[in-house]
Formats: C-alpha cells, structure tokens, sequence
C-alpha cells in the first residue's frame, strides 16, 4: 500500500475550485482571483486571496530622491490591479474552466495526483502588464506558488515585485533560516546566516513608518499563530505554516501591515491596532540607498527594471 | 558697566566681563579628592531655580536682577535644562532655513552692501523670548586671598549675569563655557544670582545648526573657588622624535596669584600608566613655568588600539611650604601628519570608521548625563567605531577626557554654522553669507577658534580641529584655520564648506572633506592627482531605513591611501519622547509635531540609533564594515 499515492479529491464547484487532502482544504475562488482559503488541520491561514506586490511604504531616501513619485504607477498597481484570466491543468493536463455548466460532466469523487491553477493579473498602471499567479498543488498538500511579471520597458522601476498574503489574525512569531535582522539587496553583507526565532511582528520604529522588516536570502519561514476568526474554534494552541524556497532562497517581511497602511501613517502611534498577519514574499527588491536622503539615487545594481521578466516560487505548506 | 540690550544686535560683542579661555583640568585639594573625583574648590548650583519666562525683550521684567526684587510671582525652573522643554515656549525643530523664517524679517549686519532697514534685530524685534533666572547661594567657604568663579558649562544664546544687583558679565558662544571672577561681589549668605538668558541674538546667524532649538542654562552651573596662587592653563605638549621610540614632553603653565609670589614651588610628577614614577621636578613659583624637555625613552604611543595614558600630577605649594592645589591630568603621545598625501597616525595610515554624534537624550534634549555618554561609547565599541565629530559644537568636557581613555579620535568640531546664511532650498545662494570675509563676524568667529583650542588642548584623543559647519567660506574661516596652525603643530585642520569656494582651498582645511559625496565622486577626486587626503565628514545618511551601500565606500579604502573614511551621519535620532495626547502613552514626536512652522519635519531622525538609543537594523551592516580594520 505504500507505492499508492494519497490523491487529492477535487470539488468542482460553481465559483471556486476545491482541492482536499488528509489535512488540508483549499478553496481557489474564481471571483477573488486566487486563493481563497487554505485551512490545514482546520485552521485558515488566508483573509484575503494573495496578490502580486508591487508597493513598499516609501523611505526616507524614497521620498529624498522622488522615487515614489516616479514609480507612483505601482502603488495603484499594488492596490487595484485586476485578476482578468484563470487556467487550470490536471495531472498536467489543461482544462476547459469547469465553471457551470462546464463543470456538470464531474462528479463527487473526482481525484487528481496534482493541479495547477494560474491567475493572470493586469496591472493598475498605463501602460499595462500582467502578472501570472500559478499555484501548483500537490496532492500532499504543498503549494508551489509561481509568480511571474511580465517585462515592460515602458513602466518606471519597480519598488518591489512579490506576492502578498494576509492571514485572519496576528502571528505570535515567526522563525526563519536565514539572514540575521532587517536586511536588504544593498545593506545585508554584515548579516549572519542563521535560524532565527522573532516574537511577535515587530514594526522597526522609523520615526515615520516606512518599509522595513525585510529579511533578504531566506531558505525557509514557519509563521506561528495562536489565533482563528472560527467562532467554533476553542482551541489555543499554537499552529504554524511552513514555506519554503523552491529553486532559489526568498525575501520576506511579516508584519501586521500592508505597505499602503505604512505609507499612510506619519507616526507609529498612528499605525492601526494589529489584527492580520501580513506576509510578503518577494523574489525583487530595490536597494534601500544610503549615500543621502535628499536625491541620492540607490547604487545601480540594486534597481528593478520594469522591462525585464521577473519569476520567483516559493514552496506553501512545505512537507519537507 | 552698564550692560546694553543693544548688544544682542552686535556682532563684535560676544563676550563681556568674561575670564579667558584656559585649559580644561580641575584642581583639587588632595589625593584623596582625586580619588573620588570630587573636588572641594567646586560647589555645584544646579538645582530648582526661580524663573520667569517673557516672549519677547519688550515684556520682560527689567528689575528681576535687583537686590530688593520680589520674586514671589516667578516660578520653578530645573537647572540645567532647556527652557522649551520645561512647557515655558514652544518647541521648534528647523535644518538650514532660521528659526525665524517666515516671522521676521533679519539680515545679518554687515552682510549686505547698503545694510538693510531693519529694526534693532534682536533687542527691539518680538521673536525673541527671554529666560529670567533667580538663584540665591552662601559663599563657599574660602582662605584668605582665595577667589571665587562662577562658572557655566553651556548656555544657549547669549546671556546677561548679575550677583547681588552688580552686572557682572555677558556671553555668547553657547556651547562653550563661560567664567566670571565675582570674588569682589560676594556676601557670607544669601547671594543673589540673576542671569538673563535671550534666545535670539547676532550669534544666532552663526549658530544655526540643523537641531532642535533650544535655549537656556542647559549645561552645569558651579562656583569654583581658587587658591591664592591657582594654575589657571596648563599646556601640555608631548612629541615624539622621528623614530616614535623616544618622547618629549614639554609643559606649560599659567598661574595666577591674588597674593604677593614670595616663595613656594610647582612639583612635577610624571607616571606611566603603571604608576611608575618618570619624573619629578620641582620650579620656583611663577606666572609662568616651564618643564622642558622631559625624555622618555621607549615611549608608548596612544592610539585607538592602545590608547595609553600618561599620568602628570602637578602640586603647587605656598611659601610655608602648604599644599594648595593637586592638578591631575592624562596625556598621550602620537602623532599626526600628512605624508605623500595620506594622513599618518602614528606612521600608520588613519582610517576613519567614525560617526557625527549631537548630544542627545530624547526626554531632556541636548541636556545629557555622563550615563548618555558611557551608553554611547559601549555602543561605538559595540559597532566597532573609532572616531567621533563633534557635530557641531564642543561637546560637555567630560565627553573628551572619556574619548582619551577608550581611544576615540576626536574630530572637535567648533561651534558654528551659519547654514541660513548661504543655502536657501537647496541652492547655494551666498549673498549675506556670515562670516565671510566681514570683519564685524571675524573676532566672533576667532574667539570660538580660540575657547575652543585653549579648553580642548591637552586631550591627545583630537586629531583634527574642525572650523565648523555648513558656513561657506572667507576670510574669517580662513583666519580660524591660520590661529589652529599658529598655536598647534600636533593636529591637523578641517572645515568641509570650502568645496564651494576653492579660491580659499590653500588657506582652509589640511583635508579634503566632503559631505555625501557619491562613491564615484569620491574615485573620480582620488584618481585626478588630489592634493589633499580625502574624507568624508558625513556621509551614509542614516535616515529611516537606509545605510545601504557601504561596500561602495569600504572599497574606497582598498584602493585608494589617501582615502581615509569618514563620520556617518549620525549616531542618534533627534527625537522627543512626549506623552501621546490620544493615548497618553510615551511617544516620538519630530518636527512641526508641536505646530512649529517652519519646520523640517523628520529630517533630524538620521541616526544608527532611535532616539531611544536603542539600534536600528542598520547597526549590524556598520558594525561588519567598521569590524574590517
């Protein structure tokens, strides 16, 4: 019995795509454009579906050299930009989209060893571009969740390219293998490689809130929480989620807010109370400068050209 | 003498009454004292004072300083301290632009050709408060012939001093202390001390620096009495002969005598670090004495590695042979100089892995405790720092004496900056730039040059005098630079704001100092046959979330000799800690936070620390590079 792989039982339903395994159930909704819902051993560890990133709350040396006037196209894009097109494969195998009435031909017990579904997303920016969010799920529960931006030379450089997933309540802690601190593309050479354990979702206290909490060269994340929105769920002890790098290490940040919550704040009391988990991973980010806060622009090598492809994987609900 | 308000407007008047500048040891009556770093010739005055706060010279009370004043209506204030902070006027935080931008009109006098019609600046215009301060004191007890100073550490911006209704002095130069013989005026009991303290005056051009603006007693206050023959300047000069094996020390002393000299003697002692006596001579008493000449085969050197200290001990004794006086003060022997265009310490190329750092502590502001400054120093070994700016002004004393023993190297900064005066928005615009070459603004200028030297020279931690900040340049910087070279032969000069004017370049700066100059900037200076050794006296703007990018400048220091580091900018946010108005819990509020306009806002927040002094995620990428050598 044991050569005969555990199968994932798949729910064709009428707006969503269901996928169910020994621990897990995922819900991919066809309306919100991804990700609807990813409980495992009944706990939910998605708010709102995740989207392609592509805002950080401004820095000081940001807003010195204007560069979040110049790029201002991917803070709308970082909030409004659209799902416009969802495929799906099973077994490698593309599909019709199995909405009604397409959907009619399955039935209750439908299996699949793996399935894919890709969310293409159009960019809030003129001109346009499009970002592929491809979940790729095993029937042993891991996600290996591809994002793909499409190169356009005529967009301004980017502040960030990433995926952003908010989750129902405040993380406890997070570990992480990787680099020690608050690190970036251009200030992470006095790190120290490691495993690191950090309680709470610390906000670093820039006089004015701004992008920060960024840990570059990341193997490996386990966010801890203790909490469920689940009326129905008593039980407090702690659960975690593990993701892991696919083929090259991520960058992450785990905070209690979006970048466009940062950005709107001019102190750090003016930050709302913590309620969600906001985690960004992110396989770019531009160098945070430091030759001086009024114009310095960030050495070249630590630049996102809008132009070229950007393609990053991280691994959701890692079984290894 | 009558003192005159008019003063405030008057650049050519900064000091009145005031005893010269002299160098910063204490004396004590024994050893015992020294070993408890208490002496008994001082008695400190800080304390709850009595205060009146008027907004602007017009409301003041002009009698608060008389003997038979009633001062019942006035109200409490802690010296030292800064009078915004105390809840007495508002809180306001500005870079370049004055304080006064876009309230009064001023100009600086003599800066504009035809000078300009303006009302009397500073003692007639509104927007200028005034601190009235009230203290009362018994004499300190004194032998006979024995003097008594007052003295103050720091006071910010010009202030007006009174002792028992006698005017006895007035003083400018904030952060530089301030003495007054007041021997003459005292009683037994009850001394009433007076000082008037304004927050504006023509020191305002040239004290402009990119701060909180505080004003106040904000530094100590003490009453130092002297005995009758008193080592009031000691000079201490040790070299080295070429070879660095061999010292030589040289010592001079300045006494003062409020008794006929007929007799008594100044012993020498000089010990290693160990305690080991070197020397131990004895001169005849004098105004003036000289120790030449002292040898010291195999001497040590200091340096930020070893910063190993000499221990002199000077006792002055009268004609009966009683002790009246114990100077203890360490010195160090090293050497500075630029050799084929690199700046040698100690025939070692200096690298500068350093740091500007203001003084600041985010409940009292610039009003510091010695604690602040050991938390400081733990964090500069922490990070591996080992050179400090004073930016932009001397620093309390004891700041100093601390770098000596830790081996810091001190850039000592003097106080001045008169930013407003030449860059408006961004732009160079010099057109009523002080000090320039105005001869009104030279002695001013000299005069901090010259506190500056005469209080900071014995510290072997100083390597570099710098000129000041952010003043453009001229004849009077110039005039600053030749003083240094005049009297000092052992430190090298800086001053950074002759980039703009290189028509000076051959009078000021024995460097190459630039602020925030890109990596490629810096290559491009060092590629094209530079004259002078580079550094950055700023540079890695520690702003928010920033400090990116130091390889660019560590790869400076492999190739290029003459490239010598520099000063992050800086060590701390200059942040207040306040309590949040909403929820009532402990906040950190910038500029314009306090409806201050015109403000800068944030732009004070710049350190590798917040204002708390607890790190910022920077520190570890600064500890990493400033761990390289």
């Amino acid at each position: 019995m044991d050569n005969i792989k555990e199968q994932m039982h798949v729910v064709y339903g009428d707006g969503t795509l269901g996928l169910n395994g020994l621990n897990y159930r995922y819900i991919f909704s066809y309306e919100a454009g991804g990700l609807e819902s990813m409980l495992i051993d009944g706990k939910e560890w998605v708010y709102r579906t995740p989207r392609p990133l592509f805002w950080r709350a401004t820095t000081d040396n940001d807003r010195g050299n204007h560069f979040s006037e110049k790029s201002a196209v991917w803070y709308s894009a970082d909030m409004f930009s659209t799902c416009q097109k969802i495929k799906v494969a099973v077994n490698g195998h593309p599909i019709e989209l199995p909405v009604a009435p397409v959907n009619n031909q399955y039935t209750s017990d439908e299996v699949s060893n793996d399935v894919d579904i890709c969310f293409t997303f159009v960019t809030a920016t003129s001109p346009q571009t499009t970002v592929d969010m491809n979940y790729h799920v095993e029937h042993d529960g891991e996600i290996k969740l591809t994002a793909y931006y499409h190169g356009n030379d005529q967009l301004p450089e980017l502040p960030v390219f990433g995926i952003r997933m908010v989750m129902p309540t405040v993380a406890t802690s997070f570990d992480y293998c990787g680099l020690s601190g608050e690190t970036y593309p251009d200030r992470m050479a006095g790190a120290q490689q490691g495993q690191f354990h950090v309680d709470g979702l610390p906000v670093t206290k820039y006089l004015i809130p701004q992008d920060c909490g960024v840990h570059m060269n990341t193997e490996s994340l386990l966010v801890n929480r203790q909490t469920t929105l689940n009326n129905a769920d008593t039980d407090d002890n702690e659960f975690s989620l593990k993701i892991h790098q696919s083929a090259q290490p991520f960058a992450f940040s785990c905070l209690p807010y979006t970048s466009e919550e940062l950005e709107s704040a001019t102190h750090q009391e003016e930050l709302p109370v913590p309620r969600r988990t906001v985690l960004s991973v992110m396989g770019a980010i531009r160098g945070v400068g430091g030759i001086d806060s009024w114009g310095a622009d960030v050495e070249p090598p630590y630049h996102i050209s809008a132009g070229e492809d950007i393609e990053f994987s991280i691994v959701l609900n890692a079984q290894s | 003498m009558k003192p005159l308000l008019s003063w405030l407007d008057d650049p050519t008047i900064f000091r009145v009454g005031q005893l010269a500048a002299h160098s910063d040891h204490q004396h004590f009556l024994n050893q015992k004292e020294i070993g408890n770093k208490q002496s008994s010739f001082v008695t400190s005055l800080n304390g709850q004072w009595q205060f009146n706060f008027a907004k602007d010279p017009q409301s003041r009370n002009r009698h608060f300083f008389e003997s038979d004043f009633d001062s019942a209506s006035f109200e409490q204030i802690n010296v030292p301290g800064h009078i915004e902070l105390a809840g007495f006027d508002q809180i306001q935080y500005i870079n370049t632009l004055y304080p006064w931008e876009g309230k009064t009109y001023r100009r600086p006098v003599g800066s504009l050709k035809d000078d300009v019609k303006q009302q009397a600046p500073f003692s007639e215009d509104d927007d200028n408060s005034v601190g009235q301060y009230l203290t009362q004191f018994d004499s300190p007890h004194r032998e006979n012939n024995e003097k008594c100073i007052l003295r103050f550490e720091g006071v910010d911006k010009a202030m007006y001093v009174w002792i028992n209704g006698t005017f006895i002095g007035y003083s400018e130069d904030s952060f530089t202390p301030s003495e007054f013989d007041i021997t003459d005026y005292l009683k037994p009991h009850g001394n009433k001390l007076a000082v008037e303290v304004f927050k504006r005056s023509s020191a305002s051009y040239i004290e402009d620096q990119d701060f909180f603006r505080f004003f106040g007693i904000f530094r100590d206050v003490s009453l130092i009495t002297q005995p009758k023959f008193h080592i009031y300047d000691l000079d201490i000069k040790p070299t080295t002969e070429e070879n660095l094996t061999v010292g030589r020390l040289n010592i001079g002393i300045k006494l003062t005598a409020s008794a006929a000299i007929i007799g008594g003697n100044v012993k020498l002692a000089v010990a290693d670090a160990n305690g080991k006596l070197l020397f131990d001579e004895t001169s005849d008493l004098d105004t003036h004495i000289e120790f030449s000449d002292l040898r010291i085969t195999n001497v040590h050197l200091w340096s930020h590695n070893n910063p190993y200290l000499y221990r002199l001990t000077l006792s002055v004794f009268d004609e009966n042979g009683n002790l009246l006086e114990l100077i203890p003060y360490q010195f160090g022997f090293r050497k500075m100089e630029i050799k084929n265009n690199v700046i040698l310490l100690n025939h070692q190329r200096l690298i500068i892995s350093g740091v500007n750092r203001h003084e600041w502590n985010d409940k009292t502001g610039r009003c510091i405790t010695k604690q602040n400054m050991l938390d400081d120093l733990d964090t500069f070994d922490k990070l591996n720092i080992n050179a400090v700016r004073t930016c932009h002004y001397p620093d309390q004393i004891e700041w100093y004496h601390l770098c000596d023993t830790l081996g810091i190297y001190v850039m000592a900064e003097n106080n001045l900056e008169s930013h407003g005066s030449w860059q408006k928005m961004g732009a160079v615009e010099p057109s009523y730039n002080v000090p320039g070459s105005l001869p009104q603004w030279r002695e001013a200028v000299v005069d901090r040059a010259r506190s500056n030297y005469e209080l900071l020279k014995n510290h072997p931690s100083i390597l570099f005098w710098s000129l000041g900040n952010e003043s453009y340049a001229g004849d009077d910087i110039a005039a600053m630079d030749q003083y240094y070279h005049d009297m000092d032969d052992s430190r090298l000069t800086h001053y950074e704001g002759v980039v703009y004017t290189p028509e000076y370049r051959s009078r000021i700066s024995d460097v190459e100092s630039r602020m925030y100059a890109s990596p490629a900037a810096i290559r491009q200076y060092l590629t094209n046959h530079p004259d002078k050794p580079y550094l950055n006296c700023e540079y890695m703007h520690s702003m928010g979330n920033s400090v990116g990018g130091m390889k660019e400048y560590d790869d400076l220091i492999h190739d290029f000799e003459s490239y010598q580091g520099g000063f992050i900018w800086d060590f701390i946010d200059q942040a207040l800690l306040v309590k949040d108005e909403v929820t009532g819990k402990p906040v950190l509020r910038y500029g314009g936070d306090f409806d201050d306009r015109h403000s800068d806002y944030s732009f004070s927040g710049d350190g590798l620390l917040f204002a708390d002094r607890t790190l910022k995620p920077a520190a570890q990428e600064v500890k990493y590079f400033y761990g390289q050598y």
